[in-house]
């Protein structure tokens, strides 16, 4: 059969698909829960040993406090309802409000940032203790997975609003939002099975 | 104008720039600056079957110093064991994933009917990426890095490395799970998608699952042995232990998934008819799929490794292989032909079933005895398992570049050569695992170590015997490909049919090789699983 035979029938309409930047944006959000809670697990199990064998899991000397983390979890699910605000903007066709949404969430992202590091920079815990090493590798990964979306939710309304996608036709920035979404649902468990369990 | 139009002048400037005919890029800055799918996947082929002789050669020096340890080192001490561990996630990394990737990356948007692949850019970085990850990761073996080396610079080159492979191999996945989910043509929804692309969707989706489990972990063991004093992975020498769980049933199975999709689409193609029971495959492939989720096992202990959650998983995988046989068989009946990809397929399907099985077997606690060696994690039993699965990945994706050699290369592969060459490499993958199985069943001492210095001598020599019977399969593979690769020579008439098999995909409706855009023309609505047996029927 030749390659003409693909011209048999008559042409289909163009299809109605596609979402591709969601698709896959969705599998490496996947992805990213994966590698973070699957260190959080080792935090977990990790901790479980330790307290099983009778000994202190909080390093002598080092601090974990709660109110930090709990204002940078509060700000991270602020920045959820901003972020939908940037979303539905474009959506209106409103770019000053979506300027500004953006600019918030940015914000509250670079805040939670300066949060996390200022506490593990005041926590005193030596790295060269296993919870040490994991305390710092999760929240690294945790603030780097917040820059990537920081980063990918500002191109993508630079995008959107120079022209690439168009009113309701806002794919990019609603796959940013999803990603934002998960890396919030992420921050949140770092935040439960590190700081509040502790 | 809503604010989010683009200006009129914006798009009248565009639209003049885009008018304006660009030079064809040609010759080598075509294949480096390619987003084109087809090119992507052949370089990952070529790299990986290059990089597979390399791992060969090395799985055979490495069963060579097992067979006569005391006698003859063709490795100093130290080396032999970074060298064994390069050997067998080379296998993984370097060979298998890259190689199963390079043959999904060429067919899967043409079995889709998409015009390319989904994010061919992150597509090409991803070979990019993988490649100079390879390349770093023989370098920092080379300067004595790795499990086991004593470099300290070299071993966290090695952690880089492998981070940067397991990246590019995530960004490939995203691409090929984008096309089938995203990017089908019209009419074809998940269920009418052709058996091998499906499988590679549930094969991309679980990679996207497990390897980054493996990201994080090596981004703990980099900070680790960086900044901690490896006091949780422990000296060098833990490394490969602690990763041990990648090479283990059931994780290992996640490179073996689309072998099932690949045997499936040849036996349904070749049938000529429409095989009903290919839900039964697509079932068992997804079943497989989920079965292979193995990243539990990070640090695994032997409560771990003898609970359900291993136990259970590894016995049911032979069910799937079951479900994709009977569909195989209903496929047979209809029309039995016999040629190199049925050859590759039936061997793939025996290797595998040798792996999974075996597998299952090992699994169940009180079986095999534990190695009482604190530096290893497995009984030599499970490297059988893991390289019988390993080879029926890299035997399945010979066949996959055999089946689609048209496709691939632009031209079909040699047949006679490729029967003889699946034959070969079924006799070399049986030599070189079942000896390792027998000997972790038979062993009680130090050979059920599960590295190069475990085993018994004379079953070390039967394996050494089948790494090399593996290697002289692998050449005369190459040897039946290399023709589909090569252009016709002056003279010599063009005999690239667009379907040389009768088949029912769409993929058989272009041309070999495809065009840029894989498809001349607009496609026709799919209205079933088998779209060219639809068109035959309305002509």
């Amino acid at each position: 059969m030749s390659a003409g035979a693909a011209l048999a029938l008559p042409p289909a309409a163009p299809p109605a698909r596609p979402r591709v930047l969601l698709v896959g944006t969705a599998l490496a959000a996947a992805a990213s829960v994966m590698a973070i809670v699957g260190l959080v697990g080792v935090y977990l199990a990790q901790r479980a040993l330790v307290l099983h064998d009778g000994a202190p899991w909080l390093p002598d000397g080092a601090s974990l406090p709660l109110t930090p983390a709990n204002v940078a979890m509060g700000t991270m699910l602020l920045s959820a309802v901003t972020m939908w605000w940037a979303v539905d903007s474009v959506g209106r066709n409103d770019r000053p409000g979506a300027y500004l949404a953006l600019g918030i969430t940015m914000v509250f992202g670079i805040a939670v940032i300066n949060s996390v590091s200022v506490e593990m920079a005041r926590s005193a815990i030596p790295v060269s203790t296993t919870m040490g090493l994991l305390f710092y590798t999760i929240n690294a990964l945790g603030i780097a997975m917040i820059i990537a979306g920081l980063a990918y939710a500002a191109v993508m309304t630079f995008r959107t609003l120079g022209g690439e996608y168009q009113g309701r036709d806002r794919e990019g920035l609603v796959a940013a939002s999803l990603f934002w979404y998960v890396t919030i649902a992420v921050q949140a468990v770092i935040w439960y099975a590190i700081f509040v369990t502790k | 104008m809503a604010v989010t139009d683009t200006p009129p002048e914006t798009v009248e400037a565009a639209a003049a720039e885009a008018s304006e005919p660009r030079p064809l890029t040609t010759g080598l800055a075509a294949v480096i600056g390619s987003g084109d799918h087809k090119v992507i996947g052949r370089m990952y082929i070529v790299a990986s079957l290059i990089l597979g002789a390399l791992v060969l050669g090395l799985g055979a020096g490495v069963a060579f110093e097992s067979t006569t340890p005391a006698t003859l080192e063709l490795f100093p001490s130290d080396f032999a064991y970074s060298l064994f561990t390069l050997a067998r996630l080379g296998g993984l990394f370097l060979v298998a994933f890259p190689l199963v990737i390079g043959i999904s990356l060429v067919v899967v948007p043409l079995q889709v009917g998409a015009r390319s692949v989904a994010f061919p850019r992150a597509a090409a970085a991803s070979f990019w990426g993988w490649l100079l990850g390879s390349i770093l990761l023989l370098v920092a073996y080379g300067t004595h890095g790795g499990p086991g080396g004593t470099g300290a610079k070299a071993i966290d080159l090695w952690t880089a490395a492998m981070m940067l492979i397991v990246l590019s191999l995530l960004l490939a996945a995203i691409s090929l799970a984008t096309t089938v989910l995203a990017l089908r043509t019209n009419g074809m929804t998940l269920a009418r998608v052709p058996l091998f692309a499906w499988s590679v969707m549930v094969a991309a989706v679980m990679w996207l699952l497990t390897l980054p489990v493996l990201f994080g972990h090596l981004v703990l063991m980099y900070v680790d042995h960086r900044r901690a004093g490896s006091i949780l992975i422990g000296g060098s020498s833990q490394i490969f232990p602690a990763m041990g769980w990648l090479l283990r049933n059931p994780q290992v199975y996640v490179v073996a998934i689309p072998v099932l999709g690949f045997i499936a689409d040849v036996a349904i193609n070749l049938s000529g008819s429409r095989i009903h029971s290919r839900s039964a495959a697509r079932v068992g492939i997804t079943l497989f799929g989920v079965l292979s989720f193995g990243a539990f096992m990070v640090f695994p202990t032997q409560k771990v490794l003898d609970s359900p959650i291993v136990v259970v998983p590894a016995i049911l995988a032979v069910v799937p292989l079951l479900a994709v046989a009977a569909t195989v068989a209903d496929a047979g009946r209809r029309a039995a032909r016999f040629n190199a990809p049925v050859a590759y397929a039936g061997v793939a399907f025996l290797v595998l079933l040798l792996g999974v099985v075996a597998g299952a077997i090992g699994s169940i606690p009180g079986v095999l005895d534990a190695p009482k060696d604190a530096t290893t994690s497995a009984n030599i039993f499970f490297i059988g398992v893991g390289n019988a699965v390993l080879f029926a990945a890299v035997i399945a994706a010979l066949g996959g570049a055999t089946w689609w050699a048209t496709k691939v290369g632009g031209r079909p592969a040699g047949d006679a050569v490729g029967i003889v060459a699946a034959l070969v490499l079924l006799a070399g993958a049986v030599v070189a695992t079942i000896p390792d199985m027998v000997s972790g069943i038979t062993g009680s001492g130090a050979e059920l170590i599960g590295d190069y210095r475990g085993g018994v001598e004379v079953f070390n020599w039967a394996t050494l015997g089948g790494f090399g019977i593996f290697a002289v399969g692998l050449v005369l593979a190459v040897f039946s490909l290399a023709r589909s690769m090569s252009a016709p020579e002056e003279g010599e008439e063009d005999d690239s049919p667009a379907d040389p098999w009768g088949g029912q995909t769409l993929e058989w409706l272009t041309a070999s090789p495809p065009p840029l855009e894989n498809f001349d023309g607009e496609l026709a609505v799919v209205r079933s699983a088998e779209p060219l047996i639809d068109l035959q029927e309305e002509k």
